[in-house]
């Protein structure tokens, strides 16, 4: 019953906010989102499940199974659970959630209580997204969470904020569309085989080869049209180049906070889609075409890390290094690896928190500068010493700097996908992602050094003063989470590879398609 | 010596062809409505004369209903007529266009 | 622990520990605290310093416990059927001699700074001595790293220190470029290092340098498993390796060898990664001499030190070692022969002696290379705190033209620094004489027994002792003789004990650490008086047990590698003598001509008489302007195109197919004409060719 505490409480306490006065809705919205962050820590700590949750001899942690609706010959489950997989993002949903909730308090400064509302609303259904074993029930609060968003942007957004909330949101939906399709023709290729849309059952009913043929396409086509169908519908979410450009848009007219959330918690939605779905459903079509997929990652690496390197404003370079770093999620859940899934996982968490960590010291910087390009500013260190050897620290987070966990994501990936005997040419592969790493350098200490260093320069008509404390404080929480898990990264890395374990055999004998 | 069904439906697809050319090409509004009865009517021939040749009273019941909703149409028409006179001072049906879109 | 004997090994931890809590109390407290938190390092250093000394007398046997010791101090990342990576602290005679020299560095540089920077008066004190502290933790955890996983993260860790020290005065625009820089080009080197970090975990399983005991089983390490694959016993993990690569062992050694070499590259300014060091200079001069004595840039060589006998497997890589070695030697020598700023001939200068240590490492020289390491540590520290005792005394003007005569007003720094010059010149009997002259004995034998590749790398090393001598004795008579050239090197600012207190302790070091290992005078008087000799030979626990020995690494290189030597000149004493010969006379015959152009009361420039040969070497050989071009003309409009692509035909097509549909719609709706007889028209219409096609497909007609 825990998850569904845990998503009531977040969406009671939506209502609540959305009741609240404006000028107390920040601080009492954080103080509410407090309560899932306490019981997914505590969750965490007692956490004891087992396997991969959609694969047979799992164990998920916390689950409940209740019948729901009876839909013709299948029924729908209220069903939900957590494996090692699932575990560590809602930790890292609920985290992020409170923190962003913060980072608002400055510069939210209108409808603040529909704005918090919309926060721990789009909270619940993130947390409904990880928990959901139940096809039916999983696509609803996938579906959830666009409605927030979308009015996050596009009320609270920057000077183009229509344009950018209207093209997330159709890009986002249109995808789902597709990737609705290709389940679905899965679905009713299974036929008879699965009584329910829980998503154990069909993964291993389809892992088992029981697919039939569907409108006179045979089981292996029907497979690989319905992984290409969901892929292309998770690729967009992901975002995977060439479905990456909503993406820059939406966040650099996003307000901070929800460009935390997005780039933190919305784009993990994206792989670990790819990882329930694709990678582990139709685990057979993901290794015959591996080398296409590792195109793919690698592609977005090197020309996410490319685009970065072009841009002026702080929050374009920021939102393009997330394709960058999303681009080895999928370089390591393609290489069937323990390292390579494990990493992929451990990079979902470890982006998650960067991500929002650079995000907030730009929007620190961005709350007392009003401007975010790099030509606008120089030497912002003399004027907020504390932001800036934050976003060093970020930076320097970003750039896999060991001892941080992007570093331990980035090199688990690596070992994973260098020895994968699934990607023809693995090591051709894994070196050229790596290269991402010197790109990631370049234009992360080119940003530092213009905006930061060197003597101070900024027009304004006021002084730019240091940034309060409230601004400052979940920087530094995040930045300790960071290196909490740079050292430690065990602390989630074994139980995510207590679950991607069964993973790594999976469709290695054909699936008898 | 029942007149065959053919003839009734002869008559009524005439008077449908008459409403409807009427809707076609006129362009008062009021003769719009008229027309209109006049295809109402036609199908009313047709319930009734199917209910004599089957002697079913379904159909006669059938158009009992058509002449009550006729009745209603006109009713609602008539009131959309005179605002639309009101607002144009003509009853052309091809001026009102600025609801198109 | 119960029942075990406590050795000096129980602590060895804490010899990086320390360092990083005074990371953590300067960072959060230096401002609060007197001399914003210097006392707190060198507290630290002190303790590290104790530590690895007792460690050093643990190996050596003096203090109880084994000559080598390795304990696995934390679990990284556990895998579930693949391996697990760990933090590890591995202690053997190279490790432990290398503990000390980088604590005694570190620990002489914190006291040093009390005189430049704080008597000076800068600020963001806690902030230095925050990244100085992160600096020596980062390079002790670095020594004594277990494993190359665990290396490379405190290789990286190195490399991010250097960018906070380098770019230390940010407020300025020089610095903040140089450090960016210096992250950068190194970087580049770590990039091919992580590749092959990932490779040798993906090939043998393991990163482990020395054969360990863990769990109750022995761990082999990576080296013994490529010793083993070499063998023809490959290991099954590795030969899917050799199959996915298509490979034979001994390529993929090499290959592997050469990637981490990328990264040693990068750290130790070798040619042509070498640029960021001569930038570096911007930092405070304390950090320029720990960043070439001890830490960042003997951090490459080290490494390769630290994993010979993978080395010593290959051939190839070793002679690429060497090759890049003497022609780094040369080349940053020449460099150094014309430039004008005291700190920028000591840059050129380290990245030459650097290449000297590469050398002797590839050749085949493995004591000869760590002898170099300890000497230069020792004398280029030296050199670079008598430099910044100099620049303390100019008040920050570096332009050696601008000084002379300082020799009787600051003759501490006087005597220092030229116990450091004659050591670096390679003047009997200065330590710099002896190592480099068994570098270039070494190179000269190996070169010899078969392997001509060695000749030449020795070749261009002999040369650049000429330049060396050269540079040297032109940087001292211009800085300390002759007659004051300015008004402030006639009135020098004065210097404090904690400036003097390192030089004295240093000079003393530069001029007598050499006798660790006098080869030739052992050779000719059969003493065993080459105590680095036996030393890095360690015990046969460390041979045998661990793999990390010196004879074994000879073997290796005779059977594996045919490193083989042989004497040109009579015997080996012959052969030896006169290579300390030629080598020694080429270095006073540098000296002899920087003597005879430059030690007038009023020394003029020489350096115009090169003519074109000037402006090539001022520029560097155009290094630094390709490797930016490659930046800023390369990669930079390479982004701009992929930008305007990804605008212009990316998002182009998505916000096409956008305005297709809207198009379409606005074209779509205009049947929608509001007039209601062309709505009937179209009903009628849609009715009638309803009822014709289903008339014709229903057979009607």
């Amino acid at each position: 019953m825990l998850v569904e505490l845990l998503i009531v409480t977040a969406l009671l306490s939506s209502v609540l906010v959305m009741l609240a006065p404006d000028e107390y809705a920040g601080q009492f919205a954080a103080a509410l989102s407090l309560v899932p962050v306490a019981a997914s820590l505590w969750m965490y700590s007692v956490f004891d499940g087992s396997g991969n949750a959609l694969l047979a001899g799992s164990q998920p942690a916390f689950e409940t199974v209740a019948e729901w609706i009876t839909l013709g010959a299948y029924t729908i489950n209220w069903h939900v659970g957590l494996d090692g997989v699932s575990m560590p993002l809602i930790v890292l949903t609920t985290v992020l959630t409170t923190l962003a909730i913060i980072s608002a308090w400055t510069p939210i400064d209108e409808r603040q209580s529909q704005f918090y509302g919309l926060v721990l609303f789009m909270e619940a259904a993130l947390i409904g997204v990880f928990a959901a074993l139940d096809f039916f029930l999983w696509f609803v609060f996938w579906e959830a969470v666009l409605v927030p968003m979308y009015l996050l942007i596009g009320v609270w957004g920057g000077p183009r904020r229509k344009y950018a909330a209207i093209k997330f949101f159709v890009y986002t939906n249109v995808a789902s569309l597709v990737m609705f399709v290709g389940f679905f023709a899965l679905v009713f290729g299974l036929g008879d085989s699965i009584s329910s849309l829980g998503l154990p059952a069909i993964a291993q009913a389809l892992n088992a080869g029981e697919l039939g043929s569907l409108a006179g396409i045979d089981p292996p086509m029907l497979k690989l049209l319905a992984f290409i169908a969901m892929f292309g519908g998770f690729a967009v979410k992901v975002p995977v180049v060439p479905f990456h450009t909503w993406l820059p848009d939406a966040h650099v007219e996003a307000p901070t906070p929800v460009s935390v959330l997005l780039a933190g918690v919305l784009l993990k939605m994206g792989t670990y889609a790819l990882l329930r779905f694709n990678f582990t459903m139709l685990a057979d079509v993901a290794r015959a075409n591996a080398e296409i997929i590792a195109i793919f990652a690698v592609v977005s690496i090197i020309y996410g890390a490319l685009l970065a390197l072009a841009q002026q404003d702080l929050k374009r370079i920021v939102a393009y290094s997330s394709i960058s770093s999303m681009g080895y999620v999928i370089l390591g859940l393609v290489a069937f690896t323990p390292h390579g899934l494990g990493g992929a996982t451990f990079q979902m968490i470890s982006h998650g928190l960067i991500s929002g960590l650079m995000f907030m010291a730009v929007g620190v910087i961005y709350n007392e500068t009003h401007t975010r390009m790099i030509g606008d500013m120089s030497g912002m260190a003399d004027r907020m010493p504390v932001t800036a050897g934050v976003f060093v620290a970020a930076a320097f987070g970003y750039m896999g700097l060991p001892l941080m966990s992007g570093f331990a994501a980035e090199v688990l990936v690596f070992l994973g996908s260098f020895q994968s005997e699934v990607i023809q040419a693995a090591p051709l592969f894994t070196s050229i992602a790596m290269f991402g790493i010197v790109i990631v350098a370049g234009y992360l200490l080119r940003a530092m050094q213009k905006t930061l260093f060197g003597p101070f320069r900024l027009e304004t008509d006021y002084e730019i003063g240091r940034a309060p404390f409230q601004d400052i404080a979940p920087l530094i929480v995040l930045l300790l989470l960071v290196i909490a898990l740079g050292v430690a990264p065990d602390l989630f890395y074994k139980m995510i590879q207590d679950s991607i374990a069964p993973m790594v055999e999976l469709g290695e004998l054909g699936g008898g398609a | 010596m029942a007149v065959p069904a053919e003839y009734y439906l002869v008559l009524s697809a005439g008077l449908f062809c008459v409403g409807l050319f009427g809707i076609l090409t006129r362009r008062n509004a009021l003769i719009f409505l008229m027309s209109v009865e006049l295809m109402l009517n036609a199908a009313n021939i047709n319930l009734v004369a199917f209910s004599f040749q089957w002697g079913n009273l379904t159909g006669q019941v059938f158009s009992l209903f058509t002449m009550a909703l006729a009745a209603a149409e006109v009713a609602v028409g008539i009131g959309i007529i005179l605002v639309l006179y009101r607002n144009f001072e003509d009853l052309d049906v091809t001026k009102a266009t600025t609801m198109r879109w | 622990m119960a029942g075990e004997t406590f050795t000096a090994y129980a602590l060895v931890p804490a010899i990086a520990a320390l360092p990083f809590a005074a990371f953590l109390v300067s960072l959060l407290f230096g401002r609060y605290m007197p001399k914003g938190g210097a006392l707190a390092g060198i507290f630290a250093m002190g303790g590290s310093l104790a530590i690895s000394i007792a460690t050093l007398l643990t190996v050596a046997g003096i203090l109880p416990g084994d000559p080598a010791y390795h304990e696995t101090i934390w679990q990284f990342a556990t895998g579930i059927d693949t391996f697990d990576l760990h933090l590890g602290v591995y202690i053997d005679p190279l490790s432990a001699l290398m503990l000390v020299i980088v604590s005694l560095i570190s620990f002489l540089v914190f006291v040093f700074s009390l005189g430049y920077m704080n008597d000076e008066g800068e600020t963001g004190l806690a902030r230095y001595y925050a990244s100085l502290s992160l600096f020596s933790f980062s390079m002790l955890a670095f020594v004594f790293a277990d494993n190359i996983l665990m290396a490379f993260m405190f290789f990286e860790l190195v490399g991010l220190c250097s960018f906070l020290l380098i770019g230390f005065w940010f407020r300025e625009d020089a610095p903040p470029s140089a450090a960016k820089k210096a992250f950068l080009v190194t970087r580049f080197g770590d990039f091919f290092f992580l590749i092959g970090v990932v490779g040798i975990f993906a090939t043998f399983g393991t990163g482990l340098f020395a054969n360990v005991t863990r769990d109750g089983s022995t761990v082999q390490s990576f080296p013994a498993l490529a010793e083993q694959m070499m063998n023809g016993q490959t290991p099954a993990m590795a030969s899917d390796m050799l199959d996915i690569v298509g490979m034979s062992p001994q390529a993929w050694i090499t290959v592997l060898g050469l990637l981490v070499l990328g990264g040693v590259v990068g750290k130790s300014a070798q040619f042509p990664l070498h640029t960021w060091l001569p930038d570096a200079m911007e930092g405070p001069t304390p950090v320029s001499a720990l960043i070439h004595a001890a830490t960042m840039v003997a951090a490459g060589v080290y490494l390769v030190a630290r994993m010979y006998g993978f080395y010593a497997l290959s051939p190839t890589a070793l002679a690429i070692i060497a090759l890049t070695g003497g022609f780094t030697a040369l080349f940053a020598a020449s460099m150094g022969v014309v430039k004008q700023e005291i700190k920028q001939v000591l840059a050129y200068s380290t990245i030459s002696q650097y290449g000297y240590i590469m050398l002797a490492l590839g050749s085949g020289g493995y004591v000869a290379g760590v002898f170099h390491l300890t000497t230069h540590a020792v004398f280029k520290a030296l050199l670079f705190l008598g430099a910044g005792s100099v620049i303390i005394a100019m008040h920050h003007n570096e332009n050696m033209w601008d000084m002379g005569g300082l020799k009787d007003k600051m003759p501490v720094t006087y005597y220092a620094f030229l116990s450091g010059s004659l050591a670096l010149a390679g003047i009997v009997p200065f330590s710099g004489f002896w190592s480099k002259d068994e570098v270039l004995f070494e190179a000269l034998i190996h070169g010899a027994g078969g392997n001509p590749l060695f000749l030449v790398a020795w070749a261009m090393g002999l040369l650049a002792v000429f330049f060396t001598g050269f540079y040297t004795f032109r940087m001292v008579l211009l800085t300390f003789h002759g007659e004051p050239r300015t008004e402030t090197a006639e009135d020098p600012h004065g210097v404090r004990w904690n400036v003097k207190f390192p030089l004295a302790v240093l000079g003393i070091l530069a001029a007598t650490v050499g006798f660790i290992n006098m080869a030739p005078i052992a050779k000719l008087t059969n003493l065993h008086i080459d105590f680095l000799h036996t030393w890095l030979g360690g015990s046969e626990l460390v041979a045998e047990e661990f793999g990390t020995g010196l004879h074994h690494y000879e073997v290796l290189l005779e059977e594996v590698a045919g490193v083989s030597a042989a004497y040109p000149i009579g015997g080996e004493v012959t052969t030896m003598l006169a290579s300390a010969a030629v080598s020694l006379g080429l270095a006073l015959a540098g000296a002899g001509l920087a003597w005879s152009l430059y030690s007038g009361p009023e020394p003029v420039e020489h350096t115009n008489k090169l003519g074109g040969v000037k402006t090539l070497l001022m520029h560097n050989y155009y290094q630094d302007e390709y490797q930016v071009w490659l930046a800023r003309d390369v990669t930079l409009p390479l982004s701009r195109a992929a930008d305007r692509f990804d605008q212009g035909i990316i998002d182009g097509i998505v916000n096409g197919v956008s305005s297709v549909s809207l198009l379409s719609g606005d074209r779509v709706r205009r049947i929608q004409t509001g007039v209601v007889s062309n709505y009937a028209a179209l009903l009628t219409l849609g009715l009638t060719i309803l009822l014709v096609v289903f008339g014709l497909v229903g057979g009607w007609f």
